[in-house]
């Protein structure tokens, strides 16, 4: 079993070096891949990072723990989907036509604020540093239980990151999204081969005999009510599990919080126009990603003994199943930490602490960044891995927290630069305070505060964005017309003139947006909670009807797929989906907060940079 | 910094892309043939053959996409694992007691659909004298000039 788990993921790590080597022997620029990654692979690692961006492991964990309950955040693929399709497709044009070549400089210039640039920068190392440390341990741990220890969680860490590493050194951004695309292919295929295998060789009830198995006191196929007035996690239990209806509607913001993360942001606009973005967010994030986490997951969570099983039945199966939670770890912890070191570099490294390189300079200062990266990724998943989930846990609320802005950029030219940092102030404020990082540090500093983790059964995710979008709209209605109104106006305006979303005909366009808040309501808002009887005891009837099937798992795939439907119709009637590069237009849009010369250094980083290297002297 | 990819990159994302089809495919049909000839049995190995014959639909698909057609080397490949395949059939009904009786004939016919598969392939694309000649050996060696006349498939 050892050989063939390390034979396969041998295998993987030689197709990414050969694929690293064909794409330096290519000239391929390293930093962005040339800024036309292929809509193919753009579209298959953004759906794979969907998927494994929350962590694999772990949501099959939460689900073989809590039943149905857990499965239900996954409906979050839906908004995630239409969150990639409204904010990337007009940040990509941002790009092409005002030379805003990366998240932080886009939400930087638009809003003429360096504050973003620093958030957008901090969120990047977040996701590339702790975040990916996090899934890392996770991954390295799963290799050493398949292994019987063979490969010691440490080694295995060390061994995974140094080939991850490889890869993102030799070919830089484009080899990586190829890389990436292919372990979203084989997470798929690995996803559906093990379930449909499973469900066909082993003897031991599953899901559609037994359902979940999980502990006394959790509702397995059921959601334990709309709300719970629970102080939250760490502080009080709540009754029957966390994943109540607004529980999930908030939970399932963790996968906007992905679409909105700078790594799937930079993916969005170094990748080459045309019908990707929709085709992607339709069929693979929503589509295929619904499979994989609504329907094929819970078969997979109800089989307690599912590895033991396999290994007794079909050892090469077996090992499928460790590649698809290995692989599923790997394509996340790539995406983000190389995504990050590259953003980190084109944003803080090359303009502003070794400003005017060459381009072999610039190359090697991207290779150095990224071996720094890996290194302290590596360090991290291996040494400190509850520093890690600790402070990895913050990364995709705070994410979250960059909707305004975003939408601010492409499509609201109201929302002040000051209203969106007011409105970040309070949503990382509240994420902090809703999240272990803050609870231990202010519980040890100062005194015992009276709420948990996610209070009130609600991800801390929707407690940062409901006081953001608050903050954003109440600053905004006395900040709209400032100062800066003109600067912003001057990408709408040409967001307008060439990039419109066409209007459908009649009520079409308050048909789409209340379809969609109607859905949200029912599909994994309060109303979801009327799918734990929905379709086993039909109301108006006094009969039972004998489905064979949960309810709640009936209402999720008929909500999923009429969410597909949504996305669909924004990706394709909306004209989100789709990128014509033959309107780009170039527009002069500096930057007012920098004035002087863009290249040169700021001076508290000339000056900690002099007196650095002064002590080296 | 919008780039038009090159040539080489073109061939590369292509590469790529087929890589991506086909690592997971034959991985899962690995997994499938090694079932079904193990304690599986014979609906497991037609799963194996399904899946090899998605993985060239797959391929297809990714061709026509992309406005091109096999490379001399993915053609070369195929052939290869083609005849390695029959090959080890043959070794494996003379060598293998019992193979014979169970194996055989599933593995024999998932072969030839896989055969049917390229030659259907072939006249789709090329329409059956095309594809005809694709193997016309015999007329690639005939000397006489009335041969490549127009009518006669005009070869160069």
């Amino acid at each position: 079993m050892t050989f063939l788990i390390v034979a396969a993921l041998g295998l993987l790590a030689a197709y990414a070096l050969y694929i690293a080597a064909l794409t330096a022997r290519a000239g391929t620029p390293l930093l962005d891949g040339g800024a036309d990654i292929p809509g193919w692979a753009a579209m298959f690692t953004a759906a794979g990072v969907m998927v494994a961006g929350p962590g694999l492991a772990d949501h099959l964990n939460l689900v073989s723990r809590f039943g149905l309950q857990a499965v239900h955040p996954a409906m979050g693929l839906v908004p995630g989907a239409m969150a990639g399709l409204v904010v990337h497709k007009r940040l990509w044009v941002a790009a092409r036509i005002a030379g805003m070549t990366s998240p932080g400089e886009a939400l930087g210039r638009y809003y003429g604020s360096v504050t973003l640039r620093v958030v957008v920068l901090t969120l990047a190392i977040l996701f590339a540093l702790p975040f990916s440390a996090h899934l890392l341990s996770g991954t390295g741990q799963i290799v050493a239980t398949a292994t019987d220890g063979a490969v010691p969680r440490a080694v295995a860490v060390w061994v995974l990151a140094f080939f991850l590493f490889l890869p993102a050194v030799i070919g830089g951004w484009r080899a990586s999204v190829l890389v990436f695309a292919m372990q979203a292919v084989l997470l798929a295929a690995l996803f559906g081969a093990i379930t449909t295998f499973a469900e066909g060789t082993l003897a031991a009830p599953g899901f559609l005999t037994t359902g979940i198995p999980v502990a006394e006191g959790i509702l397995h196929d059921r959601l334990p009510g709309v709300i719970q007035n629970s102080a939250g996690i760490g502080k009080e239990a709540a009754q029957g599990g966390i994943f109540t209806a607004v529980g999930i509607l908030s939970s399932a913001l963790v996968f906007v919080g992905i679409a909105l993360s700078p790594g799937m942001l930079f993916l969005g606009q170094t990748t080459a126009p045309g019908r990707s973005k929709g085709f992607g967010a339709v069929w693979l994030t929503a589509g295929l990603g619904g499979v994989a986490l609504l329907v094929l997951l819970p078969l997979l969570a109800a089989r307690p003994t599912l590895a033991a099983d396999l290994v007794a039945a079909e050892p090469l199966a077996a090992v499928g199943l460790i590649l698809l939670f290995v692989t599923a770890g790997q394509l996340a912890v790539a995406f983000f930490t190389t995504s990050g070191t590259l953003i980190v570099t084109r944003e803080l490294i090359l303009p502003f602490i070794v400003p005017g390189l060459s381009a072999w300079g610039e190359r090697l200062a991207a290779r150095i960044a990224l071996a720094v990266a890996y290194a302290t990724l590596a360090t991290l998943a291996a040494f400190a891995p509850l520093f890690s989930a600790v402070f990895g846990s913050m990364a995709i609320p705070f994410a979250v927290q960059l909707l305004p802005a975003l939408l601010g950029l492409c499509f609201v030219r109201w929302i002040s630069r000051a209203a969106v940092i007011a409105g970040l102030v309070f949503g990382l404020v509240l994420v902090t305070f809703t999240e272990p990082p803050g609870l231990i540090l202010f519980e040890g500093l100062f005194l015992d505060l009276p709420w948990g983790r996610w209070p009130l059964t609600i991800h801390s995710a929707a407690w940062g964005l409901a006081f953001n979008l608050g903050v954003v709209l109440l600053a905004s209605v006395f900040t709209a017309r400032g100062v800066e109104r003109a600067h912003r106006d001057r990408l709408h305006d040409e967001f307008f003139a060439r990039w419109a979303v066409p209007q459908p005909r009649g009520n079409g366009r308050t048909a789409l947006w209340s379809l969609t808040l109607i859905w949200a309501f029912f599909a994994m808002g309060p109303g979801a909670i009327l799918g734990n009887s929905f379709f086993s005891r039909p109301i108006f009837t006094e009969t039972e009807a004998a489905l064979g099937l949960p309810s709640l798992w009936v209402w999720q795939i008929l909500f999923w797929l009429a969410g597909c439907a949504l996305v669909w119709w924004l990706a394709h009637r909306a004209h989100l989906g789709r990128i014509d590069a033959t309107l780009l237009r170039r527009i002069d849009l500096p930057d007012p907060a920098i004035t002087r010369d863009p290249a040169r250094a700021p001076d508290w980083i000339a000056a900690g940079l002099a007196r650095l290297t002064r002590e080296v002297r | 910094m919008t780039g038009v990819p090159s040539d080489r990159q073109q061939r590369l994302d292509r590469h790529a892309l087929v890589m991506a089809v086909w690592l997971p495919a034959a991985f899962v049909a690995a997994v499938l043939f090694h079932h079904g000839f193990g304690p599986g049995g014979v609906w497991w190995l037609m799963g194996g053959f399904a899946v090899v014959l998605a993985g060239f639909v797959a391929h297809v698909i990714v061709n026509a996409i992309l406005g091109t057609d096999f490379t001399l080397r993915e053609v070369a490949l195929g052939l290869f694992a083609f005849a390695l395949a029959a090959l080890a059939l043959v070794l494996a009904v003379l060598l293998t007691p019992g193979f014979a009786a169970v194996f055989f004939w599933p593995t024999a016919l998932g072969l030839v659909a896989l055969a049917i598969a390229v030659v259907t392939y072939m006249v789709i694309r090329f329409g059956p004298r095309a594809a005809f000649e694709r193997f016309d050996i015999i007329r690639d060696n005939n000397p006489r000039r009335a041969s490549r006349l127009p009518h006669r498939g005009g070869r160069a």
